[in-house]
């Protein structure tokens, strides 16, 4: 059974008959070719997947495509800029904040929802902000950093990015 | 003259990765991929009594199904990673007999994951179920189950190997401590998931397989023998890998897909989903080991006897390594004289136990730092002066050690001694103190290691009889393009370690330039990338081997550059030096050429060479550690090559109510030589540690007795999360390798190895009024629990 829907994904208007059973992260990665958001253990676990729906995060292996009808999506594509890198990007770089890289979207869209909310997290906020999100490489300390650092960044882009 | 090289350069990789455009596996697409699910085995052990897939042949949208007796009748066993010691045949499929839950036994592939799954409902297996053996003890007994029948016994390896006057220094002893310790299965999970996808070109009868197999060149020859086809009708590919420790290694799942895009002449894609992955890629062995240690009177440990059970599951992928590549570590940092070793390795019916973030010297070191632990105890003694007193002097070094591991460098007395100032151990201990007289447990503990890296196949010698592969060696490429731009290739493709990166700073040393002017490319491609058999990313190798190819190959370009720019500027190749991107005359300024006006003359203005010169400005060089050596008389071996150390301390407080531990401070002094990239280095360091702090607390692979998995989601086998873990606090000592090119020694499995141990230590510290001895892991808040409850 096919389902046509229309959200707006990265700003941009989406039409498309959907699968019921395909998830968001399907119609991410293989429709959409926004290969950016990763899949890590599809049962809402590892946070690899994060994504942000009407400005709040989400797992998009837990959701169905077919329950975005109308929804903001923003994936790490949306939040990167034209040219460059966004603040918390390039804080995690700054910071040695990934290895592999393959948590690493995931994490830079929780940390840019924490942002948004609390410009200046305590380390321990940060920490419970990112709890959702498995890294298997650096043992989280460089990333706590990353996201401390960008949030000392002046001017941060993280924040009124939100698509709401 | 090396301004790259021990700077912390950020990395090259991370504008790629952290904007979401690096590629890995599942994000390559090919035009007309179909997927690939496999159907996989309910019962621990059974027979295959039938299959029939005639309805999901059926299913609209599936092209094909592939079953175990169809693989063996089209392909030829699949082979295992490493010498195995016993002739048993296994083929990418099941065939007849299952061996564990979640082996597969069949194979779709269809338009999509889920028509491919479906079509695995449909299919139908009629199963005999046999007893199961779960336990590695049960499975020595006389009438265990067997695995394999017609080898007439589980035990793959047994061996009593024996090095010095071990019954002598028995005998002599002040006192014998003797425990038995055990470790659980875990396993490091990479983030991204096993798979490939696979090509066939039936016009040319080349495959091309896209994998993130983290050691292509081995698996390369495993999939051509398989397959029936020579090396060069076959073609791997790595992307981007996330993460891979050791776990992304399985050629029978590559073997599944070119047999199933041969049979459908489309290309297939399978990507292990996370139960797959917890179920059946990849454990790290569970088992037990009785330790004894002979000591005198003012804990000198004179002599060592370990008997070691290794459960490798269903393994006829890394059959006995875990036992075997203990021999690197047993002495750990100490100078204990003599040493007998009693090694098992047993078949159960468990998924495949297989290399995972250092390979079996975790638990070996587990165990001999929670005996020192012990030790200190019955002697009354502070376990560091323990250690102080036992350790490999620096004066010593390089040392050998009684089964034949050289220990090339470093301090280990003053490593401890800086982890302690460091922490300020007194006020730890003073902490301690205050915080139990307000009823609060609070633990410290310290462990210690070597961490070896670099691995010598002429190793298992000593397991078949014979020697099928040997050495510690890699490839790597350098090429000034016409154009004067520099490109580097290695045969190791890099799951996170930031080669593309380390590469460009050793390259930009070698060269005079920077490492923005040096690119390196991702991942592997057996077309153009320079590759051995003994290519990858394992055993901690890149400082012991790729390091020296790259450094070859760099060299080489260099020299040539030199040449071509003497005879050009009619100069002594002595007189010039290469740097800011030019050959220079030294001490002429103005007289140089760019290194773009040499990559000219050697591409394009090939008359403008000296004589005898080719064109080109190109160089390959394998390099092989000049440490590997065979196996000796006496069956002493390197069986691995270069050892950096590291001490560990935390402090630690368990809650008496809920048996939770938290970790409150976490501190490692490392010492792995010359550091090529310190934020590289402190990362590993990081991340292995937590790797370590997660074996300890949180991971375990539990199976009920029969043979189910009980832990196989991310819900019960729990990963460490930023909130299970400490900041952790990193300072090093530097002492350089004089075996390696440019004095590094391995860092990505240091935390991992004494992390579990320096945890244990800390929690029964913790808990010493109620006389607890933790022999075994994971501390999970249940067991503390109970222990306090049988205390009282």
């Amino acid at each position: 059974m096919t389902i046509p829907i229309r959200l707006t994904v990265n700003g941009a208007a989406v039409a498309q008959n959907v699968e019921a059973r395909r998830t968001l992260a399907d119609l991410l990665r293989e429709d959409l070719g926004l290969t950016g958001t990763h899949v890590g253990c599809e049962h809402g676990v590892c946070g690899a997947c994060t994504v942000l729906v009407d400005g709040r995060t989400a797992r998009s292996c837990l959701l169905f495509a077919a329950q975005l009808e109308g929804a903001h999506v923003t994936t790490i594509e949306g939040l990167t800029p034209a040219e460059a890198l966004s603040p918390l990007q390039s804080a995690f770089s700054r910071c040695h904040a990934l290895q592999c890289g393959f948590c690493t979207p995931g994490m830079i869209v929780t940390a840019h929802e924490l942002l948004a909310e609390r410009p200046a997290p305590s380390r321990q906020e940060i920490r419970e902000a990112i709890a959702g999100n498995l890294c298997m490489c650096t043992g989280y300390v460089n990333i706590v950093r990353a996201i401390e650092q960008a949030a000392h960044t002046t001017g941060d882009g993280a924040r009124g990015e939100v698509a709401r | 003259m090396s301004p790259w090289v021990g700077a912390a350069v950020p990395r090259k990789e991370d504008t790629r990765l952290t904007t979401g455009r690096g590629t890995y596996l599942d994000d390559i697409a090919r035009p007309g991929l179909l997927h690939a699910a496999m159907l996989r085995s309910p019962h621990a052990h059974a027979r295959v009594v039938a299959i029939d897939t005639a309805q999901a042949e059926r299913l609209s949208g599936v092209f094909s199904v592939l079953t175990g007796a169809e693989a063996a009748a089209t392909s030829q066993p699949i082979r295992p990673l490493i010498p195995t010691p016993a002739p048993l045949r296994d083929w990418c499929l099941a065939v007849d007999r299952v061996r564990f839950a979640g082996e597969p036994v069949a194979a779709v592939a269809a338009v999509d994951r889920a028509t491919a799954e479906d079509a695995l409902e449909l299919i139908r297996v009629t199963y005999e179920p046999l007893p199961a053996v779960v336990d590695p003890e049960a499975a020595m007994r006389p009438g265990a189950p067997l695995l394999y029948p017609e080898l007439g016994t589980n035990v793959l390896w047994h061996d009593v190997l024996s090095y010095g006057d071990v019954d002598g220094a028995f005998a002599r002893a002040h006192g014998i401590l003797r425990e038995r310790f055990a470790i659980q299965r875990y396993a490091s999970t990479p983030l991204e998931t096993f798979g490939c996808i696979a090509e066939h070109d039936a016009g040319t009868g080349t495959y091309t397989v896209w994998t993130n197999d983290q050691r292509p060149g081995l698996t390369l020859a495993i999939l051509a023998e398989s397959l029936g086809v020579a090396q060069s009708q076959l073609r791997l590919i790595c992307p981007d890998i996330g993460g891979a420790f050791g776990n992304k290694r399985r050629p029978a799942y590559l073997l599944i897909c070119a047999l199933l895009a041969r049979q459908t002449r489309r290309p297939v894609k399978w990507i292990e989903d996370r139960i797959e992955n917890l179920t059946a890629l990849m454990h790290a062995c569970n088992g037990v080991m009785d330790v004894e240690l002979a000591y005198d009177g003012d804990g000198t440990v004179l002599a060592l006897r370990v008997r070691d059970i290794a459960d490798e599951g269903k393994n006829l992928v890394t059959p006995a390594q875990h036992n075997l590549i203990k021999l690197g570590n047993i002495a750990n940092g100490y100078r204990i004289g003599a040493i007998r070793y009693e090694p098992g390795s047993v078949l159960t019916n468990k998924c495949p136990s297989g290399a995972n973030r250092g390979i079996g010297k975790p638990f070996m070191c587990f165990a001999i730092e929670r005996a020192m632990a012990l030790l200190a105890r019955r002697l009354g003694l502070d376990p560091a002066e323990l250690r102080l007193r036992n350790y490999v002097r620096p004066a010593e070094m390089p040392y050998t050690t009684p089964t034949g591991s050289q220990y090339d460098s470093g301090d280990y007395p003053a490593t401890l001694r800086r982890a302690l100032e460091r922490a300020g151990y007194p006020g730890w201990r003073a902490e301690q103190a205050r915080a139990r007289r307000e009823g609060r447990l609070l633990g410290i503990g310290i462990a210690t290691s070597v961490e070896p890296a670099g691995t010598n196949l002429a190793s298992y010698e000593l397991v078949t009889g014979h020697r099928s592969a040997s050495g510690s060696a890699e490839a790597a490429m350098v090429r000034v393009e016409p154009d004067g731009r520099v490109r580097a290739a290695l045969g190791d493709p890099a799951s996170g370690q930031g080669y593309e990166t380390v590469v460009a700073q050793i390259v930009a040393d070698e060269l005079g330039l920077t490492p923005d002017q040096v690119h390196v490319e991702r991942g592997f491609d057996s077309l153009s990338t320079p590759w051995l058999y003994l290519s990858g990313n394992y055993s901690n190798k890149f400082s012991v081997t790729d390091v020296g190819a790259v450094v070859g190959a760099a060299r080489a370009v260099r020299d040539k550059a030199l040449r071509i720019a003497a005879h050009r500027l009619e100069v002594a190749a002595e007189d010039l030096e290469l740097a800011a991107g030019e050959v220079r005359v030294r001490g002429v300024p103005g007289r140089s050429l760019t290194l773009r006006d040499v990559a000219r003359t050697a591409y394009a203005d090939v008359l403008g060479l000296p004589p005898g010169e080719p064109p080109g400005l190109e160089a390959r060089h394998a390099y092989s550690n000049p440490l590997a050596a065979p196996v000796d008389a006496q069956r002493r071996v390197r069986s691995q090559l270069v050892f950096s150390n590291a001490a560990h301390c935390c402090l630690v407080e368990v809650d008496r109510r809920t048996g939770q531990v938290r970790i409150l401070k976490y501190l490692v002094v490392h010492d792995c030589g010359r550091e090529l990239n310190p934020a590289i280095v402190e990362g590993m360091v990081h991340g292995s540690t937590v790797h370590g702090i997660g074996a300890a607390l949180l991971e375990e692979f539990r199976y009920d007795e029969r043979g189910q998995l009980l832990t196989s989601t991310f819900m019960d086998y729990l990963k460490p999360t930023a909130l299970d873990v400490p900041d952790i606090d990193v300072d090093h000592l530097e002492s350089p390798s004089p075996f390696t090119p440019l004095g590094a020694k391995g860092v990505g499995e240091g935390g991992a190895i004494p992390g579990p141990a320096a945890v244990a230590n800390a929690v029964e510290d913790a808990l010493a009024d109620y006389g607890v001895v933790i022999r075994s892991l994971p501390i999970t808040p249940e067991r503390v629990w109970r222990w306090l409850q049988e205390a009282k």
